[in-house]
């Protein structure tokens, strides 16, 4: 990896890149290294109130393990939508991540949990938040020697929940139209805390850090909830392709942070 | 009333297990691509970039060595350059005008895939570019402006009574327009062919398709042989859905034609992004009607106006829009009905085949604009199918009599009291506020056409045939010689049970191989619901030949002449204690006689009759019957649409096996799911949009709706075993269904396919600005 001349391209479950060389999206490199099966990487730690999840860790693996499903539990329930049983079993978090598509579905899951991405090279390591490691339409901060290693997450802290929603073209095998995550607590019916990401309406999954600050602390009432919608709507302007038109995704971005915020109140 | 009885059968009608299913689930059925054709090269098809221009010419790089490749063009074709199927009006090889994007320009063939593709980037066509006519709005919106300006494939007229007098001396006249999109096939095997030349001059093609009698004949103009010289083999089918209809005989030809300049086989096997840029589609429907009723609910006149997209050639449009408008107006009581049916160019691949042919698009309309007069009289949806549907000794809008076998009101009367409609409809949400969901249920109701539309099956006059020979294991085996194909829906399972029934011997002698076109005669094509009601009744006529033949030698090989009956597998004369075995009597046979070969021909009862010309009289031999009942919510905070469950009645004559009728019921349902909800394929600068199965989105195990399916039986009168059709008419009737239960949801009519979150928001917005 170090070595530009012998460098290959670090392959994890190869679910997006193979399916890109076949189509001719990206070229096929001459060397492909993978890194699934590097024990250090399949992990899946408690650590000092952060969830530990190596990056050749699968989305399987993300669904079927006690410390994810009860910590974490918005990016098990977006794991369990990603392709089918197949896709799931060979996928990985670090190369859903490293593919850096705006839908992709562990994104905002990730990003409400304000931790971070470590990746290593032989100069060492080095920490990213996750809300600063996609830095652009499918780019990300890491250079060419390094490889995405593991990620630290901040447990769900007690009282807090996390809800998860996905809208696609159907039921499952479904690329997002829109989709998004939260984490929060409301007591009361007054919004404690509030944390939400969304995928598939701007170059990278965003945080709507504006909306989270305007809705804390005030009460879930209608005008409220109604105003949170619009805010939302208001603040973002995603595009129209061939999954779905822009204006229903602007409208409907709103609509899923009102279900958020009537979900975390009980509503 | 009763159901008809036309005599016990023992086989047909059980649930029997797929004959081809062993073979299917272990990996050993030979797809095209699995054939191993020893020296075969690989074809490639150079494409027009441009949907419409002149060609003036192709530039081949001098760079390129082209000794390694061979390349076909124009030139190069031995007889016309000609497809000859319904219009004449489509070379197999563009030499002057481009009238779709990917059109074929040139043909390479290569000893690998790659090369020949490497070859075919060294090809550039100069074109002259026109501007093109590309999508279904354009069309209709030039339709509206002045049709002359349109370039007509093909123009049908339906008259019954005055329907402009009767339209308006109406109490209500009710003025309305549907459209639908593209849909495509998806068939889980992509277009594949190879074509050997044979040493005596024979092409052989030996591939996936639904007709080979359509390959034979239409190649042997343009290679210049006779039908004799070309022979056509089936090899398994990974579905069709009538995408492998028409279309494998421009493969074929394609392959054919590199084959005899290459002399050697050529095989072309599309990928899934080809097969979908580069064959048919459904083609996309726009239906205006002016209707009018009395207050009572009555329906005076019917004015309808159905367009059709038919891509760029003639192929088998006319048909289809001919199948379009005679179910137009199909299923209810009027005096007073005209209709008018168009196929109009534009520059994209032609249109095609696809289960359902043109009846899906026509019902998706009629049945939407049904439940619309019936709000415009009061009626609920239900009442008012009760009050107009046909019922036996009606007569249809082309004047056709409804004599027998037919399945209308029991279907919709069933249907509405299985799912409790008239109960569940007063539940409907209708858009009211403060709901977390709304919930609706609608109805569709219909018939479909089995069989040849119009003078179709008078004039292909199906054959069949059975051989008597001795099978693999050297027992003696009964072989069904058709041209019908197994394509997944159940032909090699079906026929042996007919066989069965007509000879009276066990299924297992029974045997269904794989159409060659040097073997079976010509039944028609797999298509238009056909092969079970058509094709099966000339198989039991040849059945009860064979059995009678066999009885006969029986009788004076092996009984010293006393009358022979075969019963259940058993030869017994008419006294004595004397008993053979079929087997027995098979083996004595083929041993002293040689193999026995028995034909039949499809004879079309004398009393039904049709004008081709005036399109007057029965256009079918017979209708199955359906009713759809659709439930479904919305997600009033996403306006996501879930059908949650389905009911349905069907009359499809007799169950030849009831588990692969439901089979195909359920399979068609999920597909008319996909084409009202889901599937969506736009032409963006020439070019379909959703090009892949990423893209191109179809119903997933998760997004079907509960079912609750059921049959009532209407056996076909006039030949055993008295099926009739079932392969499209699973199609025909869900799209509407579930519009109608949107609109009881919503209070949302949609008018367009398919029905999509998007296009609620954007109404609901177009209804607040209002």
């Amino acid at each position: 990896m170090a070595d530009e001349n012998t460098r290959g391209r670090p392959l994890a479950g190869g679910t997006d890149l193979m399916v890109q060389w076949e189509s001719g999206v990206l070229d096929m490199p001459e060397r492909a290294v993978s890194v699934k099966h590097l024990p250090e990487l399949r992990n899946i730690e408690e650590a000092d109130g952060e969830i530990v999840i190596g990056a050749s860790v699968t989305h399987m693996g993300i669904r079927r393990s006690p410390l994810t499903q009860k910590y974490l539990p918005s990016l098990v329930d977006a794991a369990a939508t990603i392709g089918g049983f197949q896709i799931q079993t060979m996928g990985t978090i670090g190369g859903s991540v490293a593919n850096a598509s705006p839908a992709g579905d562990l994104a905002p899951s990730l990003m409400i949990t304000d931790g971070t991405v470590v990746v290593a090279s032989v100069r060492g390591e080095r920490e990213v938040p996750v809300t600063k490691f996609w830095t652009g339409y499918r780019q990300i901060d890491l250079q060419p020697d390094e490889l995405i290693v593991r990620f630290r997450l901040p447990k769900m802290p007690e009282g807090y929940r996390e809800v998860w929603r996905k809208l696609g073209p159907r039921q499952a095998q479904a690329i997002s139209k829109v989709m998004g995550s939260c984490r929060g607590h409301v007591a009361d019916g007054v919004v404690k805390s509030f944390r939400v990401a969304i995928g598939s309406i701007a170059p990278t999954c965003v945080r709507l850090y504006d909306v989270e600050k305007w809705v804390e602390g005030k009460k879930l009432d209608e005008a409220v909830l109604a105003e949170a919608e619009q805010r939302t709507s208001d603040g973002i302007n995603p595009i129209a392709d061939i999954r779905s038109t822009a204006e229903y995704r602007k409208w409907v971005t709103g609509r899923m942070v009102r279900g958020f915020l009537e979900q975390l109140a009980g509503l | 009333m009763p159901v008809k009885e036309l005599g016990a059968l023992h086989s047909v009608g059980k649930g029997i297990a797929r004959i081809d299913a062993d073979e299917k689930v272990r990996g050993k059925a030979q797809y095209a691509d699995d054939l191993h054709v020893p020296g075969a090269w690989y074809g490639y098809v150079v494409r027009s970039p441009v949907s419409h221009g002149r060609l003036s010419g192709l530039r081949m790089d001098s760079d390129f060595d082209w000794s390694q490749v061979v390349v076909v063009t124009p030139e190069d074709i031995p007889g016309n350059n000609i497809v000859d199927m319904m219009g004449r009006d489509m070379p197999f090889i563009a030499h002057a005008e481009i009238q779709y994007l990917g059109e074929p320009v040139a043909l390479v063939a290569a000893p690998t895939r790659h090369l020949a593709c490497v070859a075919g980037s060294h090809i550039h066509p100069d074109i002259e570019e026109f501007p093109p006519l590309l999508t279904l709005q354009e069309m209709v919106a030039q339709y509206k402006e002045d049709p002359s300006k349109l370039h007509e494939l093909s123009a049908q007229t339906i008259r019954k009574g005055d329907a402009d007098k009767a339209v308006n001396e109406a109490d209500i006249v009710m003025e309305r327009e549907y459209s639908a999109g593209h849909q495509e096939q998806l068939y889980i095997e992509p277009q594949g062919m190879v074509a050997v030349p044979e040493s005596d001059g024979t092409m052989f093609v030996h591939g996936s398709m639904q007709c080979p009698y359509y390959i034979n004949p239409e190649l042997c103009e343009t290679l210049d042989i006779p039908p004799e010289k070309l022979r056509v083999k089936q090899s398994a089918v990974g579905g069709a859905f009538g995408g492998k209809e028409e279309f494998p005989t421009l493969l074929a030809g394609y392959c054919a034609l590199l084959a005899l300049k290459a002399k050697r086989p050529v095989k072309i096997i599309y990928d899934r992004n080809q097969d979908i840029l580069f064959s048919t589609k459904r083609h996309p429907s726009w239906s205006r009607y002016r209707v009018g009723l009395n207050k009572d609910g009555t329906i005076q006149g019917i004015r309808c106006e159905f367009l059709l997209d038919g891509g760029a050639y003639t192929t088998l449009s006319p048909v289809v829009m001919y199948r379009g408008i005679l179910h137009s107006a199909m299923g209810y009581r009027c005096d007073n009905v005209s209709i008018d049916g168009h196929v109009y160019r534009t520059n994209t691949f032609p249109n095609g085949a696809f289960r359902g042919f043109g009846a899906p698009q026509a019902l998706w309309a009629w049945e939407s604009m049904i439940d619309e007069l019936a709000e415009a009289c009061g009626m609920t949806p239900h009442e008012f199918r009760l009050k107009n549907c046909l019922h036996e000794g009606d007569a249809t809008p082309t004047g056709g009599l409804l004599r027998d076998s037919v399945g209308s009101p029991e279907v919709l009367e069933k249907t509405l009291e299985r799912c409790n409609f008239g109960e569940k409809f007063k539940q409907c949400s209708h858009g009211r506020r403060g709901e977390k969901k709304w919930y609706g249920i609608g109805l569709s109701f219909f018939a479909h056409g089995s069989g040849f539309t119009g003078d179709g099956e008078a004039r292909i006059k199906a054959k069949a045939a059975l051989d008597l020979e001795p099978g693999d294991n050297g027992k003696p085996v009964v072989n069904v010689r058709i041209s019908s194909t197994e394509m997944g829906q159940g032909t090699c399972t079906i026929m042996p049970q007919v066989v069965a029934d007509a000879m009276s011997i066990d299924v297992r002698h029974a045997y269904y191989p794989m159409p060659d076109t040097f073997k079976v005669p010509d039944s028609g094509p797999t298509v238009a619901s056909r092969t079970a009601m058509v094709v099966g009744s000339t198989v039991f006529g040849a059945g009860r030949k064979m059995k009678a033949d066999l009885e006969a030698f029986a009788s004076e090989a092996l009984f010293e002449g006393q009358p022979v009956t075969l019963d259940q597998d058993r030869f017994r004369g008419s006294y004595g204690d004397k008993e053979m075995s079929f087997e027995e009597v098979a083996a004595e046979y083929l041993a002293r006689k040689g193999p026995l070969r028995v034909y039949d021909q499809f004879q079309l009862p004398d009393f039904i009759k049709w004008n081709q010309n005036t399109f007057e009289g029965d256009a079918y031999p017979a209708y199955s019957w359906g009713c759809n009942v659709a439930e479904l919510e919305v997600d009033t905070l996403t306006f996501e649409i879930k059908v949650t469950k389905v009911t349905a009645y069907y009359d499809i004559g007799r169950l030849l096996n009831p588990v692969l009728a439901k089979g195909q019921i359920e399979g068609g349902l999920v597909q008319a799911l996909g084409y009202a909800m889901m599937e969506k394929i736009e032409v963006k600068d020439g070019k379909y949009d959703a090009d892949r199965m990423q893209t191109y989105v179809i119903p997933t195990t998760l997004d079907i709706p509960e079912m609750d399916l059921h049959f009532v039986e209407y056996p076909w009168e006039h030949a055993q075993p008295g099926a009739k059709g079932v392969g499209e008419i699973p199609m025909d009737g869900l799209a509407p269904a579930i519009a109608n239960a949107l609109v009881q949801a919503t209070g949302i009519r949609m008018r367009d396919l398919p029905i999509t979150p998007e296009r609620l928001f954007q109404m609901m917005q177009e209804e607040k600005t209002a």
